[in-house]
């Protein structure tokens, strides 16, 4: 079995816990607590008739990616930057930190996700992601559940 | 006015009758009058009172008054807890040191009968042998240290590459994650000249970790550990490094069922 380190990085409040919880246990809250450090955990998926373990470290947001300790990224085969696609503040720095990311980790795959599509309108997402300064990879809802399995997924086949 | 002189008549003996009458109790209360006026006096006629109840309460207060102590502690424990705690909390500290010099000093006593009572022969023979003092076989004796598990873990990504244990712990993977990410926050954040997190320590339970290049050991034991042991197992792990994992550099995702089984062997069935 092929085990594979991500990291789910971004600012803080955006829904990366969230976004983690509703992956591994499929469920969600609507209280707020913010990550302290790291959380790890596991999911097994089945691709491609190949089962691949993900190790999904839940980083504490901070509000530049350069503020996060390097060692976390250390070893990592993908990442995952998330934003709030209802927080224009949580993308405000989004192409300085995709640089920094893609720096750090040259050979690793990078989704950039936009999350909270709950709380917005079709127009108002479309109006939202024309701002925003990077393509955004996955538009989903941890809420709902929306696009989350598919996001993971999508991840494992670029990663195998 | 007949009436009126008939009644001042009557008036005037009822007045002498109470003279009569009351002349004593009159006296009596005069006298109580003066005393309750007069401090000294008081004093010296209620004293003896309060000295005898204060005698009583010396022998019998804890029983009088028990159920009033008790809500009163229950409540102010409940209301002050914090306050409480930081009163206690330094002469907690205190008991706990002077119990753990009581106990320190216990094993010192036993141990140093132990050497003058029973000479073992195997024991000194090991020492000879080994190197070790044979103190520190002693101890060992008396504190027994077992390891319960081993984990090899990828330095950088914290992915487990092999592991065995004595017990059923939660999912080693996510333990290997975890471990690997207080690694990482404690190097970044204390490390001044590239050192590495050697030990996690809580209760009687410890994590001495070994840093090699592209992975590190990570072994927990339960029970007291010394130096000397210390350093011994140190020397196993470097061995183990360089005899065994050196054989499955660049091909770790594969060894694991190799490697485990090797693990199991050489520090849990040893």
């Amino acid at each position: 079995m092929t085990s594979k380190k991500v990291i789910l990085t971004g600012s803080f409040g955006v829904g990366k816990t969230s976004l983690f919880n509703q992956f591994i246990h499929q469920n969600f809250s609507d209280k707020y607590l913010t990550t302290i450090g790291v959380k790890v955990n596991k999911k097994t998926l089945s691709i491609k008739d190949e089962e691949v373990s993900l190790l999904i470290w839940d980083i504490a947001g901070e509000v530049t990616q350069d503020k996060v300790p390097t060692s976390y990224f250390l070893g990592a085969s993908g990442i995952i930057y998330v934003l709030d696609l209802s927080r224009p503040i949580t993308f405000e720095n989004i192409d300085s930190d995709i640089a920094f990311l893609r720096k750090l980790l040259p050979g690793g795959v990078l989704k950039v996700v936009a999350n909270k599509k709950d709380l917005l309108t079709a127009a108002e997402i479309e109006n939202t992601i024309a701002q925003i300064k990077v393509p955004v990879d996955v538009v989903t809802s941890a809420k709902t559940g929306e696009n989350v399995i598919e996001l993971f997924k999508e991840l494992g086949e670029e990663l195998i | 006015m007949g009436q009126t002189n008939y009644r001042s008549e009557d008036d005037y003996a009822l007045e002498r009758l109470k003279d009569i009458l009351l002349r004593n109790d009159r006296s009596e209360l005069d006298e109580l009058r003066s005393i309750l006026h007069d401090q000294k006096k008081l004093s010296e006629k209620v004293s003896p009172i309060i000295e005898t109840h204060l005698e009583f309460l010396k022998e019998n207060f804890a029983s009088e008054y028990k159920v009033i102590i008790n809500k009163l502690i229950d409540k102010k424990l409940k209301t002050s807890e914090q306050e409480l705690l930081d009163l206690i909390y330094p002469s907690l500290g205190k008991m706990i040191s002077k119990y753990v010099t009581l106990q320190m000093s216990t094993l010192k006593e036993s141990i140093e009968n132990s050497v003058k009572s029973k000479f073992s022969f195997g024991r000194s023979m090991k020492s000879f042998f080994t190197g070790v003092k044979e103190s520190d076989l002693i101890i060992k004796d008396a504190v027994v240290s077992t390891i319960e598990e081993v984990y090899v873990v990828q330095r950088d990504s914290g992915i487990l590459i092999a592991n065995a244990s004595n017990q059923d712990s939660m999912d080693r993977d996510v333990v290997a994650g975890m471990l690997t990410a207080i690694k990482s926050f404690v190097e970044d954040a204390f490390n001044k000249d590239s050192q590495d997190l050697e030990m996690i320590e809580y209760g009687s339970y410890k994590i001495i970790i070994q840093s090699y290049y592209s992975f590190y050991i990570a072994i927990a034991i339960s029970g007291a550990i010394s130096a000397s042991e210390r350093s011994e197992l140190a020397k196993k792990l470097d061995a183990f490094a360089e005899t065994q994992m050196k054989k499955f550099i660049g091909k770790f995702e594969d060894s694991e069922e190799v490697l485990s089984k090797l693990l199991r062997e050489v520090f849990i069935d040893k």
